[in-house]
């Protein structure tokens, strides 16, 4: 009886381990294709756009919890600047603007099967997106701070030390903090959105959050919260679209937009509504 | 909060009960029948058949449903790419549209009907191999066929006896419904987690749970009338 049941344990982990091994080839496989694909259509033709033209729809990609740039109301309607400036874009191309909330650590691959045709969610460039993604001309400046509540006895950057800090999972702020100098003086707690981390912290969970200046200053004045912005910043950093690698002329297409929409002074009457000035750097 | 935007939320997470309640409903709808399949072919004598679902169940109990859910989702795109795949699933997989919500919808439903029907087939195996054998013996004496032996004498009993861990089950799975909003899907936890930054407040997490609460303490209620109802000989 007992051989019996070991033997059936045996079998079963090998084909278990033979079918671990089977998908495993699988993958190497596709990796291939993928590669061999993206070679040939980007060498021939580009037929990002006249997909885009024909579908009638560009499938925009966003978190949907980042205010003000695209975030969700009491609708449960998505809203913001990204979204308002992405509705003009689309009424000026004829198309419908399809808002698509994902999990923004399955950005990328989200962008490569193509669930969605852009990321466009205050997205910061970096290297590794740039490595990724075909990224548009940036449209925005940004800068990553740090919040402590107002009645914290960290005044400067310098105070922080020992301190621990909350950080948006899967963000261009996390990977910022880990790459400086303060982060081995510091403990670190990512969690998945910047409100979730700011309200943590008011409760006692982390001393700080680093995040994006854009989002904390909106969240401040608009929920009149007793919060201070350390003077000072790690990085300057700007905002930009994430495209598919070879969709280039879907991208130029866009970007070309852009600059007739800042001429026409509508990216300036968008930005003035949620920021109360022009802060958008398309030229 | 104020009491309007307690309001406005209270219907907002009541108009996306309604998916919940969807997955809820479809899981259960497939996944019972699909357990009781799988529960035979374990118990099959045909011992590759037997081995086969082993390894479907091992694989389905040991890996976290939120992966599976995941797995689902980028299955498609991934296979119609892949090389080894034969020509004719690839051409009826590229007319699938990963952008549409019956696509979402109905490939999350594949990953948890696929999930539970493993545990419920062990359930049911529990509830069919918990039945003396002297019974099959005594029914076949008594001039009884094999199929009349099965509905007439087993099953019945093998119903009272999985009702209690079948209702465990089904209370996990209310619960279980939330994981869709990791993919996501919109149902009332991903709404909850969306409003949360919106309110800068928890209210809305509170409230989903107010609900799953409701849910389970109906189903609780519901099974405990069940299971009374089914003890007959007591």
């Amino acid at each position: 009886m007992k051989k019996t049941f070991i033997a059936r344990i045996t079998a079963g982990l090998a084909a278990f381990a033979m079918i671990a091994a089977a998908g495993s080839c699988g993958n190497g496989g596709s990796a291939q294709t993928t590669t061999a694909a993206a070679g040939t259509p980007a060498a021939s033709a580009d037929d990002s756009l006249k997909k885009v033209m024909d579908a009638k729809q560009l499938v925009l990609g966003l978190d949907a919890s980042f205010p003000p740039m695209g975030f969700t109301n009491e609708a449960n309607e998505i809203v913001g600047f990204d979204i308002d400036v992405a509705q003009a874009v689309c009424d000026k191309m004829g198309i419908t603007l399809v808002k698509q909330p994902i999990v923004w650590d399955n950005k990328e691959e989200d962008l490569n099967v193509g669930k969605i045709d852009c990321v466009w969610n205050g997205m910061s460039i970096n290297e590794s997106r740039q490595k990724a993604m075909n990224l548009s001309e940036p449209y925005m400046n940004n800068e990553m701070i740090f919040v402590v509540p107002g009645n914290s006895t960290v005044k400067t950057m310098d105070d922080l030390k020992g301190k621990t800090v909350g950080v948006q999972s899967g963000s261009s702020a996390e990977e910022i903090l880990v790459a400086a100098d303060l982060y081995k003086d510091i403990t670190v707690t990512a969690l998945e959105d910047n409100v979730t981390l700011l309200n943590q912290m008011e409760l006692g969970f982390s001393d700080a959050v680093f995040l994006d200046s854009i989002v904390a200053n909106y969240f401040i004045t608009e929920n009149s919260k007793d919060y201070v912005i350390l003077p000072g910043n790690l990085e300057a950093e700007e905002y930009a679209i994430g495209f598919r690698k070879n969709d280039q002329a879907l991208r130029d297409e866009v970007q070309k937009i852009l600059g007739e929409l800042k001429a026409e002074g509508k990216l300036a009457e968008i930005s003035t509504k949620w920021f109360g000035r022009d802060v958008t750097t398309v030229k | 909060m104020t009491g309007e935007q307690l309001s406005t939320l209270f219907g907002l997470m009541l108009e996306y009960a309604v998916p919940t309640l969807k997955i809820f409903a479809f899981t259960l709808l497939y996944s019972i029948p699909l357990g009781m399949v799988v529960a035979l072919l374990k118990m099959c004598r045909f011992k590759p058949i037997s081995w086969l679902t082993n390894i479907y169940i091992l694989i389905m109990r040991g890996t976290p449903l939120l992966l599976q859910l995941i797995v689902a989702q980028y299955s498609v795109p991934y296979i119609v790419r892949s090389d080894i795949c034969p020509d004719f699933i690839k051409s009826l997989l590229e007319n699938v549209d990963i952008r549409s919500e019956s696509y979402t919808f109905n490939m999350m439903l594949f990953a948890f009907v696929l999930n539970y029907a493993a545990y419920f087939a062990e359930i049911f195996r529990g509830g069919l191999e918990s039945i003396p054998k002297g019974q099959y013996e005594a029914s076949r004496c008594l001039g009884f066929g094999k199929f009349q032996t099965f509905f007439r004498i087993i099953l019945p009993q093998v119903i009272k006896r999985v009702v209690p861990a079948s209702s465990n089950e089904i209370i996990t799975l209310v619960k279980d419904t939330s994981l869709a909003s990791a993919i996501p899907y919109m149902e009332i936890m991903y709404i909850a987690k969306k409003q949360v930054p919106l309110y800068a407040s928890l209210m809305p997490l509170f409230m989903a749970g107010v609900f799953y609460f409701v849910f389970a303490t109906v189903l609780t209620v519901l099974f405990s009338a069940v299971e009374k109802k089914l003890d007959y000989y007591r």
